[in-house]
């Protein structure tokens, strides 16, 4: 009995052994993909678009959870067997196994896209990646809340001449928690990306434009630290949401917060779950000047992968106007194409355009800043604690620009050794 | 009539300590029969308003999830019978031979717990990918068969079997492989039940090694295909609780099986020493 | 011709499992050890520094913190789930009703998945949001700063991995249980012994081989808890939860600085292998029962 079993585990095991892939025929292109909503089954329609021209292209999509999307590509690529094409946020963090499109699709091709998607894309003056769509950091609020305070959020572009301060904003922030059901003003996301906003709106930046120099130890730097601390210390933003994890989507979508500040991904996820309350997206205020984070989404291909020529072809027929149209349409996203700029989308045209307005008002250091992957990659949790730290009085914001310029330096000199 | 306050009290002991641990995993389960927004309202309902099972609806018509299943069931099944097998084997060895070599195994087998798989996914996908298991389900029931844990229990509880029994058997002429099937596993029944639970549990909720391993689709686990509710800003939370109580039906009934079999062998109760 | 058999059986006993083992994890851990040596974003072959990655280790204060943070939360969580699951196993192991259903309510914790755990505890435990706060505020208390706080935090974290482990290695015990003879108890009671007595003679020594099994595995398994942690707390408040194998993951894939990662999970088995030779002798001082 016992004997049995174990001749069959081992016929089984011999069997599993041999059982090495037949080659197919056809060119079948491994996509690594992940989805926040409903753009993987866009996806899929593009592609079967794209099969009726091209039967002899297969795909194999591989969906991942976006946190393990690195660990895959990786060891794919480390393992000797990299996929054909992968979307991807950061291009940088994969420089070294992408494929080169300087001749396949050529560095003019770039023109069609929004400037500040580049730095995301050249690397070392080649071309890595493809933009797709654009993200943009902003505020989205309650407006039942605001309503009942008597408060008017500027939310046209009439109003954009007398845009609120940073000191109005916190004010009006105040006022709704009063006067309306609100435990709380605001839910910011714990991320360094979306606090890198008030960075800017001081005028501030992580690095110069040309990443020749860390400049966040600075009095506009300082700001910023000082001024976060600040909506925490009057309680308009929760302390649970830095200091313990709490989810700022459910604190804005149960209606405990009037404002939620994240970006333009948040707006199908509230389309399709909120139900309670009336919500829109806001202008920002503005500090020194104003300002969003640009963020992207690429596709790329890879340099060892054996299908190299189809999925150039894909790149291409991918960030095509026409496609490229359709994709951001029915995905709801914001494109990275120039001459996509203006799209019929079926719901929040109007804060679609909010969103992109605050785009084009960004300075360069928004985009550049976080296209440095190599550098903001070894500092992105630095940032984090140390404006954690600042929120606990632990440091002054002072001490906080201070550690991060420190820690960043001693970074950039660890990488070029 | 004393005794019988006392069982009353230790019972409820007893229960209100098992609430701690109960009470959370009923409280995922009920969330899981809200409406996404009565899950998010506040303040919080502790029953739902209505029940509804559109979260299980939406989660099951995402994807196959019956092939899913399907994968699920064939690697903790295959994974755990090979793991029985060769654990078995291992931890008999170790704990009852006194052969060159019997410490540094049994050292090498604890050592390798010690290192996070994160630090070694890579070479071992490359020796995965050379042998031909990339992307095949044997890759991920084959690696992790030969469980550490699963030879060091094995091997503690055997060495508590006495070696007189083995002896009389050999003086009896019976074979290594007889002693082993016939005398050594019915005596080590306990131990082999809790391997088979582990073993099937560890299996069951196997991701980062699936994930890394499976690229095709129709070859996901149920738990790499649970992982893809997770996007970059969002989570599709009432799909990932529904997902999850069903992902834990099977863990439970291999636990509620199995568990019984928690019995004092025959010879072990009865035996003099 | 026995003895012949007696002496080539063990190693054939043991083979299927030292190939497996040889080729899946030896290799590649060995593989790993050279890695510590070199500096390695993964993408790119792996390039010699010597110790490089040993002296940035040796100076970064931040690793010395994680470290000992690490060793706190260890000492607590290991000692808990050792006896709180020798308790639940002794207990279930007797003749009392219903112990198949409270035996799987303990276990029922192990067999969530450690990303669900962490979700479920930092929804329950939330400021906000948090139900248990809920509750406190229905019962007319102050809520509890669970996880903003930095102590609190550390002790939620604690809890939540003992509630996810206990049950666990109360099964591993009631198996070593059913290998402790029923005659010991019968000669003892006729000896008038006391239950404490009973257990402080017979059950503890002879549950010595389960009792290093539980010590060993959870000590390895709370030092390389990681998705619980990860999900739950995100390492924070600041840093106050992070420990070494969240150092260890975010430094290989995040970072992407694989020899860093590989040099701290050279120390990481540095320490559990001296915890572990420590652990195997305190259990056999005074003799193992059965050796």
């Amino acid at each position: 009995m016992r004997k049995n079993l174990f001749i069959t585990i081992t016929a089984l095991l011999l069997v599993g052994l041999m059982a090495v892939p037949a080659f197919a025929q056809e060119t079948v292109l491994d996509f690594v993909w992940f989805s926040d909503g409903v753009e993987g089954e866009v996806l899929k329609d593009i592609i079967d678009d794209y099969q009726e021209e091209n039967p002899d292209v297969e795909f194999n999509i591989i969906e991942v959870p976006y946190n393990e999307l690195n660990t895959k590509i990786k060891t794919m690529v480390a393992g000797g067997n990299p996929p054909d094409l992968a979307r991807v946020s950061n291009p940088g963090e994969l420089s070294s196994a992408l494929l080169n499109l300087n001749d396949s699709i050529g560095q003019d091709y770039l023109d069609n896209f929004v400037e500040s998607t580049h730095p995301y894309v050249m690397v070392d003056g080649e071309m890595l990646a493809v933009p797709i769509d654009v993200t943009a950091n902003g505020i989205i609020y309650n407006k039942d809340y605001f309503e009942a305070a008597g408060i008017d959020v500027p939310d046209t572009e009439e109003e954009l001449d007398d845009l609120w301060t940073w000191e109005e904003w916190a004010n009006a922030l105040e006022k709704v928690v009063e006067e309306s059901n609100a435990r709380y003003g605001l839910a910011y996301d714990y991320s360094p990306h979306r606090w890198s906003t008030l960075l800017y709106q001081a005028g501030g930046s992580f690095f110069s434009k040309d990443w020749s120099e860390v400049t966040i130890n600075s009095p506009e730097g300082e700001r910023a630290v000082e001024f976060f601390v600040e909506l925490h210390d009057r309680n308009i933003i929760p302390e649970s949401i830095w200091l313990g994890g709490e989810n700022p989507n459910t604190l804005f979508r149960s209606g405990l917060t009037a404002m939620h500040f994240a970006g333009n991904w948040m707006l199908t996820n509230y389309r399709d779950n909120i139900e309670n309350f009336d919500w829109g997206v806001a202008y920002m205020p503005k500090g020194k000047i104003r300002s969003s984070v640009v963020g992207g989404k690429f596709v790329a291909g890879f340099k060892d992968s054996d299908n190299k020529e189809a999925a150039v072809d894909f790149l291409k027929y991918f960030s095509s106007q026409k496609v490229n149209a359709k994709f951001c349409e029915e995905s709801l996203f914001l494109s990275a194409r120039t001459d996509n700029s203006k799209l019929n989308y079926s719901f929040g045209s109007d804060m679609f355009e909010i969103f992109s307005n605050e785009l084009a008002v960004s300075p360069p250091e928004a985009g550049s800043d976080w296209a440095y992957n190599e550098a903001m990659s070894r500092i992105y949790d630095d940032i984090r604690q140390n404006v954690v730290k600042s929120i606990q009085k632990e440091i002054t914001p002072k001490e906080a620009v201070e550690n991060i310029e420190e820690l960043a330096e001693s970074e950039i000199e660890d990488m070029e050794n | 009539m004393n005794n019988k306050v006392k069982n009353i009290l230790w019972y409820v002991i007893l229960l209100s300590f098992s609430l701690i641990f109960v009470l959370p995993i009923i409280w995922i389960f009920i969330s899981s029969l809200k409406t996404s927004n009565e899950i998010f309202s506040w303040p919080p309902t502790i029953l739902p308003n209505e029940v509804t099972f559109s979260n299980y609806i939406t989660a099951f018509s995402k994807g196959n999830f019956v092939t899913y299943f399907k994968n699920s069931i064939f690697v903790a099944v295959t994974a755990t019978a090979l793991t029985l097998l060769i654990n078995s084997m291992a931890g008999y060895a170790l704990a009852k031979f006194d052969f060159k070599g019997n410490k540094v195994i049994f050292f090498l087998f604890i050592a390798t717990l010690m290192i996070p798989l994160q630090v070694i996914m890579v070479p071992i996908f490359i020796v995965l990918r050379n042998l031909g298991l990339y992307n095949s389900l044997w890759g991920i029931i084959i690696p992790p068969a030969a469980t550490p844990t699963g030879v060091f229990l094995v091997r503690q509880y055997m060495t508590t079997i006495p070696d007189e029994v083995l002896e009389s058997a050999r003086i009896d002429g019976a074979s290594e492989w007889r002693i082993f099937s016939m005398i050594i596993l019915p005596l080590s029944k306990p131990v082999l039940t809790a391997l088979t639970i582990f073993s099937f549990m560890w299996r069951w909720n196997d991701f980062l090694w699936p994930f890394v391993v499976l690229s095709t689709e129709s070859k996901y686990t149920i738990q790499v295909a649970i992982a893809n509710f997770v996007g970059q800003f969002s989570v599709d939370w009432n799909s990932l609780l529904a997902m999850n109580i069903v992902a834990m039906i099977p863990v439970l009934l291999v636990f509620l099986f199995f568990q019984r079999y928690f019995v004092k062998g025959i010879a072990m109760s009865g035996m003099k020493m | 011709m026995y003895r012949w058999k007696k002496k080539i059986a063990p190693y054939l006993f043991v083979l299927p499992n030292l190939i497996i083992f040889g080729i899946f994890i030896v290799f590649p851990a060995l593989f790993g050890f050279y890695v510590s040596f070199t500096e390695w974003d993964v993408l790119t072959s792996p390039e010699f520094i010597g110790l490089g990655n040993f002296i940035k280790l040796f100076q970064s204060a931040e690793f010395w913190t994680i470290l000992s943070r690490t060793l706190i939360y260890v000492f607590s969580v290991v000692p808990i789930t050792f006896g709180l699951s020798m308790v639940l196993a002794i207990i279930l192991d007797r003749n009392i009703k219903a112990k198949g259903f409270f035996r799987a309510i303990f276990y029922l914790p192990t067999m969530l998945s450690f990303i669900v755990i962490g979700v479920s505890w930092r929804w329950i435990l939330g400021n906000n949001f948090g139900i248990l706060n809920y509750l406190l505020d229905l019962a007319g208390m102050a809520p509890v700063n669970w996880l903003t706080n930095a102590t609190t935090a550390t002790i939620m974290v604690i809890f939540a991995t003992v509630w996810a482990r206990v049950g666990y290695f109360m099964v591993m015990f009631i198996a070593g249980l059913q290998g402790i003879p029923g005659v010991y108890y019968e000669a003892a009671k006729i000896d008038g012994a006391s239950k404490w007595q009973q257990f402080r003679h017979i059950t503890f020594p002879l549950l010595k081989p389960t009792s290093l099994v539980v010590v060993v595995l959870s000590t390895i398994q709370a030092f390389k808890m990681f998705g619980l942690i990860k999900v739950m707390t995100t390492g924070g408040p600041g840093d106050s939860t992070t420990y070494l194998v969240q150092e260890i993951y975010q430094q290989a894939f995040q970072v992407g600085d694989m020899g860093y990662a590989s040099a701290m999970s050279v120390m990481l088995f540095l320490i559990l292998g001296l915890l572990t030779i420590v652990q195997f002798k305190v259990s056999n001082r005074g003799g193992n029962a059965y050796e």
